[in-house]
């Protein structure tokens, strides 16, 4: 259950947000009300360096990234837990808090190294 | 702490209410007004810099020595035409420019920027939110501001806009980890996700004398969160002319450009709250102190900018992945193994 001072603190951070969007909105409108528009079906084109626009973007292609994407994902959740274990760091005392970062961080660890020895960080040129 | 402490243990508690949100709304205006009037001069600065470093003058004609410039630059921006394109996806073209901005506002909500003021023994806090959870609240927020970049360049429909935004989210799952692992270590010695209490937890001596390694995972990090050279892969301008923002004109090209120097001037103050003790130094007083460390960050990402080539971007990723962040995961061990042997 939320506290009543961290509900003020999460109202203040929206009333900002709030006057953030205001900052913003105002020469948004301002700027649509003043300018000069000009017409024609050329200027709505997609750029692509003074030729005629081919194709969409959207079509399908390889991201040559993607497993990258799935590692951090798994370890970007990992990172997550890692800062409740620093809170409470030295909290105990002794040495078993270093054993059991230790442990945490060394499993973290063994995912890279499993990936990379599996070569999912070396980019091959893919042949057809 | 902020409005309830300052509102309880009186008997009008609906007057302290209104007193407090009065008090609020003038210290929104102010950050705001303040983050937005740093990021005009920045850009000016770094034009002015970047003058310099290539031995020219830089903007001289706009006003004296040109520090109008940034009022030039706004007025034509706002004269001009915002143009979406017809293929485009409208509503995520018109809403992607909004993600950068406000996510590099809504960081700066909790960053402490200087002593609490006691004005007639009434406590005045010189942060706009002391979250709990201040530090993961950044890191949500820096993570979000990807979505600007990449649905900007998604919603474009154009090829250079789409490889800029994947570009943006490769550069993403490459710094991001190291720049979490980073601030572990910080939290290790300060005990605490608020970053009024970081600040606190360095009276002594700033943390960048006890986690040197951290501080340059973060500076490096720092210049791939702001987009900057030798990362701007996203923008990369003589490859993919401006990558994510190509296709955006006047208003909303101005949304995304403002975004990005707001960006630069929080990662500056946030630098200057995990690893140089924020507002905390001697002689001068704590904004200026302040100030003065949050400028570091631009000067650097500027200077890093006149002098170092871009990098190519599986060369960024290997950076991210075989360097930074096994190295940012040993920092940690090695803090909780000092940690240990000197209690703190």
């Amino acid at each position: 259950m939320l506290s009543k001072e961290i509900m003020v603190d999460f109202l203040a951070v929206g009333l900002y947000l709030l006057m953030g969007v205001i900052f913003a909105v105002i020469p948004l409108i301002v700027s649509w009300m003043i300018v000069k528009r000009s017409a024609g079906v050329k200027r709505e084109e997609t750029y692509e360096s003074g030729m005629q626009t081919i194709g969409s973007a959207w079509i399908q292609f390889t991201v040559a990234y993607y497993i990258y994407a799935l590692i951090f994902l798994a370890f970007d959740v990992d990172v997550l837990y890692l800062f409740p274990v620093a809170m409470a760091y030295g909290k105990y005392g002794g040495i078993r808090d270093l054993v059991e970062v230790f442990i945490f961080v060394g499993i973290l660890s063994l995912a890279i190294v499993y990936a990379w020895c599996k070569g999912v960080f070396e980019w091959k040129s893919r042949e057809e | 702490m902020t409005m309830p402490a300052m509102c309880r243990g009186t008997g009008k508690t609906g007057m302290m209410w209104i007193l407090g949100f009065i008090l609020l709304l003038i210290k929104l205006v102010l950050v705001l007004a303040v983050l937005l009037g740093m990021a005009a001069a920045l850009v000016l600065v770094e034009r002015k810099l970047l003058g310099r470093f290539q031995i020219r003058y830089g903007p001289n004609r706009v006003g004296p020595f040109g520090l109008l410039q940034p009022v030039a630059d706004g007025i034509k921006m706002l004269l001009k035409e915002d143009i979406v394109p017809a293929s485009a996806d409208r509503v995520i073209f018109m809403l992607a420019p909004a993600a950068v901005a406000m996510t590099s506002l809504l960081i700066f909500a909790v960053v402490p920027f200087a002593e609490d003021l006691t004005v007639r023994g009434r406590r005045i806090p010189m942060v706009i939110a002391d979250l709990n959870v201040g530090l993961l609240f950044v890191l949500a927020m820096s993570s979000i501001s990807i979505y600007g970049i990449a649905l900007g360049g998604w919603a474009s429909n154009s090829k250079y806009s789409l490889l800029g935004g994947i570009r943006g989210a490769a550069q993403l799952i490459s710094y991001e980890l190291s720049m979490g692992l980073s601030l572990v270590p910080i939290v290790m010695v300060s005990q605490s996700f608020s970053l009024v209490d970081i600040v606190n937890a360095q009276a002594n001596y700033p943390f960048i004398l006890v986690q040197p390694v951290a501080f340059l995972i973060f500076l490096v990090c720092s210049m791939a969160e702001a987009n900057r050279l030798p990362f701007d892969l996203p923008e990369a301008e003589n490859e993919l002319i401006a990558g994510y923002h190509m296709e955006y004109s006047g208003m909303r090209f101005a949304l995304y450009f403002v975004g990005e120097y707001v960006n630069m001037v929080v990662i500056g103050s946030l630098l200057a709250v995990f690893f140089l003790g924020g507002w905390r130094g001697p002689f001068l007083p704590p904004i200026v102190w302040f100030l003065l460390k949050v400028m570091i960050v631009p000067f650097f990402l500027i200077w890093s900018r006149a002098s170092l080539p871009r990098f190519r971007y599986d060369q960024l990723m290997h950076l991210g992945w075989k360097v930074l962040l096994p190295l940012s995961l040993l920092n940690i061990v090695v803090t909780g193994a000092v940690i240990l042997v000197t209690g703190r």
